[in-house]
């Protein structure tokens, strides 16, 4: 056990570096920001100011940060889990959208009397399950006929779009919805409470799904650091033939890795269709699936770094409505500022990593 | 990186490294949080201060310069601003049709906005949503049915587009060469199919052999999707195109390159295709704006025409959705006839029986037009119309 933890890794110095770059090169993408603000005859400083009020300022501004951060900390988590492993999960918007699929099924399959307590927990088990099959899917053809994960987790994602616009434009469609591709909305029992008693973040929107969130982090933080599993899983993402030799089942730790990723992955959708929408659609799964890989990767797949990442895409987004709103700049400009800030921490990582090497 | 290498970690450097980031961090959100007090504070006098301009807000699905449906919505609202004068317009475009057009809403309202016009059909459930929250604010949907009971501050507004484009449908059946007509739809809703027969119905009243064959995008502008419906239809010999699309430049583009015929919709795109353009539908959404703001600043919203569903057309006399000037492909003769077909229309409708469906059903029987709130529920595609509604 004590071989164990010295080589557990040492995520906190990791984590803190990382912090200082985000921080820097959040400051030079935003000064990169004021500048094309500027270009297009706009006040950058009013730009800016409109983002703070609407991200922190505003009385709903918080908890829509966090209504925002709670899918893509999860399809964040659903990336970091197999890249410990080595494998690339591309699969996130497929797996959010079966667990939409998922948490809808298990919907149909309990009576709508069912209390909240009971009718949630299944719903989720439903999203998580069938999230868990569509990564496991690119897990086995990995490990039987070793076709790249990467690919196949990307490509089943328009499989998994297809199949969530077959059921809400036929079976499953809502005949109220007047020609909306839609499902009937689940029954309030169904859907996430509201956290309206937080301070700060209340008020709003905000629902429970930031706690399902945060307790997938806590999970995962803990399965990675403390299990032998999570240790493995680090083994096999160093060097699989090591640990093969070693006698470690590298095939039940990637399809393992795999499922548990797609099962995280259907709870952000079990999050978007109980917490926010209320009935399956069409592009429920939204950008979440990929900022939740950029996220993961800008955080080395570290959990605490992803859950600081995933807050500030997400106070990017909610801000980004007020570089409209309040300031009139065109609605790409917050594309934009999220490219100078990804450039931003990438160059500043890149040359980190330059000098470390 | 060997394990070692990371052990380097301690205490110590974490505390630094944090300490240096809040600093990072306060500094920029000093630098951002500057012009704070005096920003919000204006918005908190409202519009109870002396030449404060009262704040309305426009959503659009798409970017406001799409040759389409958003740029009309969007020089509506610029039209309705000039014209009211003590107007501050909050503009918010390419909003997805989602649970995040809430938030975009809520920005408004703390923003200021008395009055709300999410534009895009799929906006509905929210705006309903935030009108229910927000009874102080007005919240105007273009083209939905609201649900019944509504709300006193809600209410939906629309034009009937189905009647010029049974004009523009004359325009086509007498161009047409192949008899082919080619119509490209984003979503099968009572709006759309209603478009698509009145075109099929306008085209057969001039020409019977006329045909439509219908290809569903199911998205509002995919220009991608857009460019391979119009060359797959004019791979079958379709001769004119049309659409029901927001953003309808590519269409219109890909059928001038072809040398097909189009007809436009939502938005006067002629300068795109100056030898094949027809003739078209467009909104004229200022006049109509301007009266909803003024009802809705007046304190008169409820209880007035539009706190409910309020559709016009050219049997009330006042559609914002107005015929698009002619092209050099329509001669005087065909010019007369649509004159004609308008002044019959205003008097009897579109859709009067008998009328039959796709499968030879008759939908509408003998006798009977179909009102504007019956072609709202519409459901099925006439005769002479290829391509099945998606199920």
């Amino acid at each position: 056990m004590t071989a164990l933890r010295r080589l557990r890794p040492p995520d906190p110095a990791v984590l803190g570096r990382d912090l200082l770059r985000w921080g820097s090169a959040v400051v030079i993408g935003l000064a990169g920001f004021a500048f094309f603000v500027a270009a297009v005859g706009a006040d950058p400083f009013e730009a800016l100011s409109a983002m703070w009020r609407a991200a922190v300022v505003d009385p709903i501004g918080p908890g829509e940060v966090l209504v925002y951060a709670a899918p893509v900390i999860l399809a964040a988590l659903a990336v970091a889990i197999p890249a410990r492993a080595g494998l690339w999960n591309l699969g996130g918007e497929g797996q959010i959208t079966m667990g939409v699929v998922g948490a809808t099924v298990a919907s149909h399959m309990i009576p709508s009397s069912l209390d909240s307590w009971a009718a949630l927990p299944l719903l989720a088990v439903g999203a998580a399950i069938a999230g868990a099959i569509w990564c496991g899917i690119a897990a086995v053809l990995r490990v039987s006929v070793n076709l790249n994960e990467a690919i196949s987790s990307l490509l089943l994602s328009y499989v998994a779009l297809r199949v969530l616009d077959y059921l809400v434009n036929g079976p499953w469609k809502d005949p109220g919805s007047l020609g909306i591709p839609q499902a009937e909305p689940l029954p309030a029992s169904q859907q996430l409470p509201l956290l309206d008693w937080l301070p700060v973040f209340g008020g709003g929107r905000l629902h429970a799904g930031i706690l399902v969130a945060v307790l997938a982090l806590a999970v995962v933080l803990f399965a990675s650091r403390r299990t032998v599993w999570g240790f493995r899983l680090r083994v096999v993402g160093g060097n699989p033939e090591a640990a093969r030799r070693a006698g470690l089942p590298v095939k039940q730790l990637i399809i393992t890795a795999m499922l548990a990723g797609g099962a995280i992955a259907g709870l952000a959708g079990f999050v978007q269709l109980t917490g926010v929408e209320g009935a399956a659609k069409g592009g429920i799964a939204g950008v979440y699936g990929f900022l939740g890989f950029l996220v993961s990767w800008l955080g080395r797949h570290d959990p605490v770094a992803i859950l600081i990442g995933a807050v500030v895409v997400g106070g990017i987004a909610v801000g980004g409505d007020a570089l409209q709103i309040d300031a009139g700049l065109p609605a790409a400009s917050i594309n934009i500022l999220l490219a100078l800030l990804l450039l931003a921490v990438l160059g500043r990582r890149g040359r980190a990593r330059g000098a470390e090497g | 990186m060997t394990p070692t290498e990371r052990t380097a970690f301690t205490p110590m450097r974490v505390i630094r490294t944090l300490a240096a980031l809040t600093a990072a961090l306060t500094l920029a959100v000093a630098a951002a949080g500057c012009g704070d007090d005096e920003t919000s504070g204006s918005t908190d006098t409202g519009a109870a201060a002396s030449g404060e301009k009262t704040k309305v807000g426009f959503i659009y699905v798409g970017p406001k310069d799409d040759f389409g449906y958003n740029q009309a919505a969007f020089e509506g609202s610029e039209a309705a601003a000039a014209e009211l004068g003590n107007i501050e317009l909050l503009q918010a475009e390419s909003v997805p049709e989602d649970a995040g057009v809430e938030r975009v809403m809520e920005r408004m309202i703390s923003q200021g906005a008395k009055v709300l016009f999410p534009t895009s059909y799929g906006y509905l459930k929210y705006a309903e949503a935030v009108a229910a929250k927000h009874p102080d604010v007005v919240v105007v949907h273009q083209g939905g049915l609201e649900s019944k009971p509504g709300a006193p501050n809600f209410g939906t507004y629309f034009g009937t587009v189905y009647e010029p484009v049974y004009l523009a449908g004359i325009a086509a059946g007498k161009a047409t060469k192949t008899n082919k007509l080619g119509y490209i739809v984003a979503f099968p809703i009572p709006q759309t199919l209603a478009n698509v027969n009145a075109f099929e119905l306008g085209a057969k009243s001039v020409n019977p052999k006329a045909t439509t064959t219908v290809v569903f995008t199911a998205s509002w502008c995919d220009p991608g999707k857009q460019a391979q419906a119009a060359t797959a239809l004019i791979s079958q010999k379709v001769d004119v195109l049309t659409q029901h699309q927001d953003c309808t430049k590519t269409i219109i583009e890909t059928a001038e390159r072809a040398g097909v015929s189009s007809v436009g919709y939502h938005y006067d795109a002629s300068s795109l295709a100056p030898k094949g353009w027809l003739t078209g539908s467009e909104w004229n959404w200022g006049p109509m704006y301007t009266d909803i703001i003024t009802t809705a600043l007046e304190g008169k919203f409820e209880g007035s025409p539009y706190d409910g569903d309020y559709r016009v057309g050219l049997q009330t006399g006042d559609n914002p959705f107005v015929q698009s000037p002619f092209g050099p492909g329509v001669d005087d003769a065909t010019k007369a006839e649509i004159e004609t077909a308008k002044a019959k229309l205003a008097d009897t409708g579109i859709f009067t029986g008998p009328l039959k469906d796709q499968s030879g059903k008759e939908v509408v029987p003998a006798g009977k037009t179909l009102t504007y709130d019956e072609v709202e529920q519409m459901n099925f595609l006439v005769e002479g119309v290829v391509g099945n509604i998606p199920k």
